[in-house]
């Protein structure tokens, strides 16, 4: 009698508790559920505009030249890498996201730098992730669907997801490896292979310098020596410069020979 | 009292002892966090973010550590000589542990999926273990009856 009663209070305790765990299990699964639909819109990427396209490819040589290394303390590494060519010509190959704050910080370098060898078409403009990503909306612009064209120097630049973090470009197989070979543990981006011989990884001074700028500004800041944005961003782009100076053999010999552009090489040579 | 079901002390023992390697391999993750300017190429999947993230720690104290800690407690308490203990404490403390580590994951998955917008699989492994853990006891304790006296 007793065994029955305990026998049937256990199959209570037993349908409390399973009545218990389904409770958590909804309340869990509609956390979740909910939580996967929330989403805090990125910026849309859009064309880049004219005028601020037209300030960042082509600051003065004086700019670089007075700012030289500015505030960049630390250059990329050199690495061992098998030489990448395309078209006979040297090839850098970018891998970077647009939510990605650091990516959206180093591209104004990399365009300034490109610009001084070669000509970039369908450039978009955007801005990195909103909140909770860390240096939310920072201006910059993208490479997704743009094409690059110079005598002396090849391009590939790839942004794998857009500011919601839909993907956007592919690499291939062999420019992802690169990042594998030569990045770190986290595969970071962004992720630069100059030529076989420079990998930058990160970017090369925080976005921080650009928080709250818009694109106008950046773009205008990049013209003022004595800015704090061209003093990274303006000296960024003669390290770019430099290093994209030892696989032309100084060709364009104007920007490799420039005063701004020797201080990097300078620099280069020393470590 | 009758002994829990043996299968159920073996899982949750085998089970702390995972959450709590989860939880070391998290809080050295986030003593290491790093700083370096750049974004891993994950995406939403994302530990470093989330580890060093402002959710990482809880009234100063840094979640990882803490986990450690509840691991440590939970290995105690679900070992099979805790487990042949009829003691009242520490049957409803073992209960209130898995109920308190079960609300405190739901508390970070909402921190993941909703401030953080990304989620750190070593933390979901963590999160998952504890709701297990959470089950299990509940059924073990349901299971046991009192002894009849002679």
């Amino acid at each position: 009698m007793k065994r029955e009663q305990a026998r049937r209070q256990r199959r209570g305790r037993l349908m409390i508790v399973g009545g218990v765990v389904v409770v958590v299990v909804l309340v869990v699964a509609a956390v979740v559920v909910a939580g996967l639909n929330h989403k805090t819109k990125g910026a849309t990427t859009t064309t880049a505009s004219d005028a601020v396209l037209g300030q960042v490819t082509s600051v003065p040589a004086a700019t670089y030249d007075t700012v030289g290394l500015g505030s960049i303390k630390d250059l990329p590494p050199t690495i061992n890498g098998d030489p990448l060519t395309a078209d006979g010509k040297p090839r850098i190959v970018y891998i970077g996201a647009e939510y990605c704050p650091f990516c959206a910080a180093e591209r104004w370098s990399l365009v300034a730098a490109l610009a001084r060898f070669g000509t970039f078409s369908g450039l978009g403009q955007t801005e990195s992730a909103p909140e909770p990503e860390v240096y939310p909306n920072t201006s910059t612009l993208s490479f997704h669907g743009a094409t690059y064209t110079s005598d002396y120097v090849s391009f590939s630049g790839y942004e794998i997801q857009d500011t919601n973090h839909n993907t956007l470009d592919t690499p291939p197989a062999d420019d992802l490896a690169l990042l594998k070979d030569y990045g770190d543990k986290n595969q970071s981006i962004p992720f630069l292979d100059l030529f076989g011989r420079y990998v930058v990884q990160g970017s090369s001074y925080s976005p921080e310098i650009l928080e709250g700028m818009s694109h106008t500004e950046i773009a205008k800041a990049m013209q003022d020596p004595s800015s704090t944005v061209a003093k990274n961003v303006d000296a960024m782009a003669n390290v770019f410069s430099a290093i994209i100076c030892q696989s032309t053999d100084g060709q364009p010999s104007d920007v490799c020979s420039s005063a701004g552009v020797q201080a990097a090489t300078d620099k280069l040579s020393a470590s | 009292m009758s002994p829990a079901p043996r299968s159920l002390v073996w899982a949750s023992f085998v089970l702390a002892i995972v959450g709590l390697a989860d939880a070391v391999y998290l809080g050295y993750e986030h003593g290491s966090g790093s700083n370096s300017l750049a974004c891993p190429e994950t995406g939403h999947l994302n530990c470093t973010k989330v580890t060093t993230s402002s959710y990482s720690e809880f009234h100063g104290l840094p979640v990882a550590y803490l986990g450690v800690a509840f691991f440590v407690v939970l290995v105690l308490a679900m070992s099979p000589w805790a487990w042949a203990s009829t003691s009242p404490q520490l049957r409803w403390g073992r209960v209130a542990l898995v109920c308190g580590g079960v609300a405190f994951a739901v508390y970070l998955v909402w921190a993941e999926l909703y401030k953080l917008d990304a989620i750190c699989l070593y933390c979901t492994g963590v999160h998952i273990v504890a709701f297990l853990l959470f089950v299990i006891v509940l059924f073990a304790e349901a299971s046991r009856v009192p002894e009849e006296e002679p």
